[in-house]
């Protein structure tokens, strides 16, 4: 399990004493990251802006806490990993899974894909975050970090407190989880009509 | 139903070729797997969402906006205080917004002022309006019992045994001789003549040596009662502050009100027993 280096534990320190020059360097380093997690749990723009302003005023207040005992960024994670959570569960309260947005499904696309292929690619995705928002959260988090913000098992499993097998296999599951709601919804569509079912094999779901 | 192979594959860690060589001999592990694929693609296809210089701008403003748990402590202190500046507090309230420690914190230090002036409950009053009587009512008992009215009380029972004061030769006498048959009393009338002489020297001596003294005795007698009398009832002097002292040379002293003794006999007799 690898341990935050000096460098950051020196960063922190510099924050802690008030130099500007360190918080810029601190926020250039995970602002991306920490507000690309917060967009895949709220899947809205202003709610992740508001999400990341939240975590990065707890991380200043917290910043006395890090001892560096591990990476700077799972410390990071660890810190906004509840207030992602209580976030993504009002928007499951609120239903607003069930119909993701065109505006937020494209802000994840590249946006150099021919109009055929985007509009195939803009479906699927809006269907893995409607089969994402059905599965457990445990298991939810867990592909959201690795599959959609590409942390590395270890970072995950400091951030989460969980033994590096335990997120492998969490994650497993969450994968195969959301694969089954896949199909499921599209076996549904396939039993609405057969004018569904064309129109689906036409886009390559199935 | 997945035999969960690519599970236990995936979890240890095991090359991609071992889990493609399970699925070519495990349909439904085939099937998972193809799944797995095609979700993995989804994701893989995806970008992270980019933030925007105003929320980078809004963060690297965030030590402005709050302040940390050590730093909330100092600005504590400055709001029990009073003195805490308008963009400390709003920075302080922006941190206890969200930490519930410094929170409950700055919720006790606050209390600190009610705790010292505490507001009276309903019945206090009711309760200090009895107290107030029940000390009236004992303080009457007291006084009857206070350093000046128990130096009254001496004076007067001084008084009641000088008065009572009878020449003791004489009651042996009479209550003697009352009881005593006839004989007895001629042997007592036969001693007595032989000393009669010497107890009526005696008695004389005594009788004188009593009225002396009764002389002295009446005169401080009378001092004890006109001083018993000023101790009970004297009332309490008039301030007179502007009232100018007359002294000897303006003519008589300003005369201690409610002794109502004779001059002399005050100034004589009164001083000595006032300073008790």
């Amino acid at each position: 399990m690898s341990t935050g280096n000096g460098d950051e534990k020196e960063l922190v320190a510099r924050c802690r004493r008030g130099d500007d020059d360190a918080w810029r360097d601190l926020v250039d380093r995970f602002g991306q990251r920490v507000y690309g997690i917060a967009y895949h749990f709220t899947l809205k723009r202003e709610d992740a802006e508001e999400l990341s302003q939240e975590i990065f005023l707890k991380i200043f207040e917290n910043l006395d806490r890090y001892d560096g005992g591990f990476p700077l960024v799972a410390w990071v994670l660890s810190l906004s990993r509840n207030l992602c959570i209580d976030r993504y569960r009002r928007r499951k309260r609120e239903n607003s899974f069930r119909f993701v947005s065109d505006d937020a499904v494209t802000a994840l696309l590249k946006s150099e894909d021919d109009p055929a292929t985007l509009a195939l690619r803009k479906e699927r995705t809006r269907m893995l975050f409607s089969a994402l928002a059905e599965v457990p959260e445990d298991l939810a988090e867990i592909l959201i970090l690795r599959d959609l913000n590409g942390l590395a098992y270890d970072e995950i499993g400091q951030a989460l407190e969980l033994p590096e097998g335990t997120v492998k296999s969490r994650l497993f599951r969450a994968r195969a989880e959301v694969a089954k709601k896949i199909r499921a919804r599209h076996e549904s569509r396939s039993v609405g009509g057969p004018l569904a079912s064309i129109a689906m094999a036409a886009a390559g779901l199935v | 139903m997945s035999c969960r192979e690519l599970e236990r594959l995936f979890v240890s860690g095991a090359p991609e070729a071992d889990s493609a060589r399970h699925r070519q001999t495990c349909a439904e592990c085939e099937r998972l797997g193809a799944e797995l694929d095609r979700t993995l693609s989804v994701a893989a296809a995806l970008r992270p969402p980019a933030w925007s210089p105003a929320l980078r701008h809004a963060l690297l403003d965030v030590p402005r906006s709050t302040v940390s748990c050590e730093g909330a402590d100092a600005l504590l202190a400055t709001l029990v205080e009073g003195e805490i500046a308008p963009e400390d507090a709003a920075r302080l309230s922006s941190h206890l917004s969200r930490c519930g420690a410094c929170s409950e914190a700055a919720a006790t230090l606050q209390s600190m002022r009610s705790l010292a002036a505490p507001e009276a409950p309903p019945w206090l009053a009711a309760r200090l309006a009895g107290a107030h009587r029940e000390k009236k009512k004992r303080s009457l008992w007291r006084s009857a019992f206070s350093g000046r009215m128990v130096v009254a009380y001496a004076y007067a029972a001084a008084l009641i045994v000088m008065l009572l004061g009878l020449n003791p030769t004489a009651v042996v006498r009479r209550a003697g001789f009352a009881g005593l048959g006839e004989s007895t009393r001629n042997a007592v009338t036969v001693a007595e003549s032989s000393i009669g002489d010497r107890l009526g020297a005696l008695q004389e001596k005594a009788i004188r040596t009593l009225a002396v003294w009764r002389g002295h005795i009446g005169g401080y007698g009378r001092a004890a009662v006109s001083n018993a009398f000023a101790l009970v009832w004297r009332p309490e002097p008039k301030k007179t502050p502007n009232r100018p002292r007359l002294g000897k040379d303006g003519g008589a002293a300003a005369t201690p009100v409610g002794i109502d003794v004779a001059a002399g006999r005050r100034e004589e007799l009164s001083a000595p027993f006032l300073r008790v």
